[in-house]
């Protein structure tokens, strides 16, 4: 049941994955169900939290409709070419009570273009940012406002493609391994549990309710933070966005770097300006860091934030085995922990990006 | 009798309309196996689609349908084409038997295109024994001329290691020209309407081609254009080449000869 990603190469997986009794039961409580896929990411506590968080379906959506929003997922997935993802979107369909002919027939609808035009405008955006990025956000919104679109779903479909872009490269950069969950809906027991498994899927799929803006963010995509106030989709983004600036594995000035470049090769400029500012505040001067936006180097940055810098970039348009290579060779200059962690930062910084355009442009 | 000849003729009749409905049910279970596969096909393409002509073009491509089939799909940009040559491959070509020269060509195509994939640019097309490739054709890449120049270093390499390959077989050696330009073309799907391929167009790959003939007069393997210099990354060590006239363009081109990079000087 590979589905139609099953003929792309994938390489062994680049980390090993670590047991943490306090970060698997926080996964199972808000998902009901043992994910042991959060045990790749614990050595990065922040990571293996947003891995959990920010799934749309738990809680974080008002106004769009769940069913759209695993489409969305699928079709993205597709685009970027997760198997893992791609796999675990087919299992939540199926788990969901879809038979496997339903889910083909979705697949052949999504390939073919027999859609209704909502989830047509709405997949159409999918494929413009895992395609152009946010050069294509203009178009792209304008066709999701005569599809009919309100702003607040609007907003809800940036985050849910965003969000699967994030997860995409999450899981493709390390190569997580896909078979368990390809083969998962042929197996005599799963099988079994299906019943067991939707049920617990329907109890914890839940809309999400309006949450109280916090305090202003003041750290970069904080413009993006605001423009969800209200939305449960701000506190999740927030709490994640935060928690990774405090994170000290690597240097903050490392991560905005990584930002900045990602911001600058999707062609991001209201991303860009955020960043350039907290990257100037945090000392690096206005030439080196134009040296470093153009030629993805400067006599000031140290072996490791240059390495970082130029894995950013490869985590922008990609083909999974080449960046799975890629990112290998940064084992011989990072710790484990702070491979992890630069595998986190680059996945959500083109994941935010890629909503930022849309959402920031757009409030 | 009469009852026992109805039920047995009611029998016979739903038996045969159960084989007619069986029939149909095997048939529509093998068209929609070939759906399926005919969809995932379709997947497949659309995926490579993506990965051979612009990002924006395909999704025309896909919008559009059949349509687009005759309607002109491309987009102008800026990116840099890269046209590499095969010096004084005609006299080899005289001098070697056909299936040992073939053999020596796609040893020189692969190492060419895998220093072009490794740099994230795309062959264009390979014209008789020149190859061109493009930069930052098909995704945005604001790295492109750094890119571009990047994979001509990395050719260079390539060629000093396949000609070590060659001496050992006795072969005669490899040397290639290389040019690059980066400018505002138009890149799409072109051709007739049975076979199109993906194409960079315009003024910068009618110059890159140019500036490759030019390695022969002065005597360099790598050139760029001055307004590729302007883009290139500091590291990169340029020799300024004399003003030449070339074909199609009415101003003499300035060039500089790449000499490599202070990474690999102190190295």
């Amino acid at each position: 049941m590979g589905g139609a990603l099953a003929h792309v190469s994938w390489e062994n997986c680049l980390i090993d994955p670590h047991r943490d009794r306090a970060l698997e039961s926080y996964a199972r409580r808000k998902m009901g169900a043992p994910f042991p896929t959060v045990r790749y990411f614990t050595p990065v506590p922040w990571l293996a939290r947003a891995f959990v968080d920010l799934h749309p379906e738990f809680g974080l959506l008002m106004h769009l409709d769940l069913h759209q929003s695993d489409i969305l997922a699928l079709v993205v997935s597709q685009e970027n070419s997760c198997r893992f993802c791609y796999a675990a979107v087919r299992m939540l369909l199926w788990a969901q009570g879809m038979s496997e002919t339903r889910i083909q027939r979705i697949e052949q609808a999504l390939s073919s273009g027999e859609l209704a035009p909502k989830m047509a405008a709405a997949i159409a955006f999918g494929r413009s940012q895992s395609r152009v990025g946010p050069q294509g956000a203009g178009e792209a919104r304008r066709m999701l406002r005569e599809a009919g679109f309100s702003d607040d779903e609007m907003k809800e479909v940036a985050f849910v493609v965003g969000g699967t872009d994030f997860y995409n490269r999450v899981s493709t950069i390390p190569a997580i391994p896909a078979h368990t969950l390809e083969r998962m809906p042929d197996q005599i027991l799963m099988r079994l549990l299906r019943p067991l498994i939707k049920r617990i899927v329907e109890k914890h799929r839940v809309r999400g309710r309006p949450e109280p803006p916090e305090r202003p963010p003041s750290y970069p995509y904080g413009g993006l933070i605001k423009a969800y106030a209200g939305s449960p989709i701000a506190a999740a983004l927030g709490r994640t966005i935060e928690e990774m600036w405090a994170s000290s594995i690597l240097t903050r000035r490392g991560k905005l770097l990584m930002l900045a470049v990602i911001a600058r090769g999707l062609g991001c400029e209201v991303c860009a300006i955020e960043i350039g500012e907290a990257l100037q505040r945090d000392g690096l001067d206005e030439s080196a860091l134009g040296q470093v936006l153009t030629h993805l180097d400067a006599p000031e940055l140290n072996d490791t934030e240059r390495a970082l810098v130029r894995f950013a970039r490869e985590t922008i348009w990609y083909e999974p085995a080449s960046l799975q290579r890629r990112a290998r060779a940064l084992r011989d200059c990072l710790s484990g922990p702070q491979l992890i962690e630069a595998i986190g930062v680059a996945s959500l910084a083109n994941g935010l990006c890629r909503m930022g355009a849309m959402v920031m442009g757009h409030s | 009798m009469t009852s026992i000849i109805v039920a047995g003729a009611a029998l016979v009749l739903m038996m045969i309309l159960a084989g007619a409905f069986y029939r149909q049910w095997r048939r529509n279970q093998a068209l929609q196996a070939q759906l399926q596969a005919a969809a995932a096909d379709l997947e497949h393409l659309q995926l490579a689609c993506s990965r051979l002509a612009p990002a924006g073009v395909v999704q025309q491509l896909v919008a559009d349908g059949t349509r687009a089939v005759t309607v002109a799909a491309a987009e102008r940009k800026i990116a840099t084409a890269l046209f590499v040559d095969l010096v004084g491959f005609t006299e080899m070509s005289e001098r070697l038997e056909p299936a040992v020269l073939v053999r020596v060509l796609n040893g020189y195509y692969q190492r060419m295109s895998d220093a072009i994939d490794e740099h994230r640019g795309q062959v264009g097309s390979y014209v008789g024994d020149g190859i061109v490739a493009y930069f930052g054709a098909l995704q945005p890449n604001p790295w492109q001329c750094d890119d571009a120049v990047r994979a001509a270093l990395a050719m260079r390499e390539a060629i000093r290691v396949y000609n070590v390959e060659l001496d050992r077989e006795s072969l005669p050696r490899l040397s290639i020209g290389v040019g690059i330009h980066r400018g505002l073309g138009l890149a799409g799907l072109v051709g007739s309407r049975e076979r199109k391929e993906f194409s960079f167009l315009g003024s910068p790959v009618n110059l890159a081609a140019r500036v490759q003939a030019l390695t022969r007069l002065h005597q360099a393997d790598i050139l760029v254009t001055e307004a590729l210099r302007a883009e290139l990354d500091k590291n990169i060590l340029l020799t300024p080449m004399p003003a030449e006239r070339v074909k199609g363009f009415a101003e003499p081109v300035v060039t500089y000869a790449v000499k490599g990079t202070i990474e690999s000087r102190r190295g």
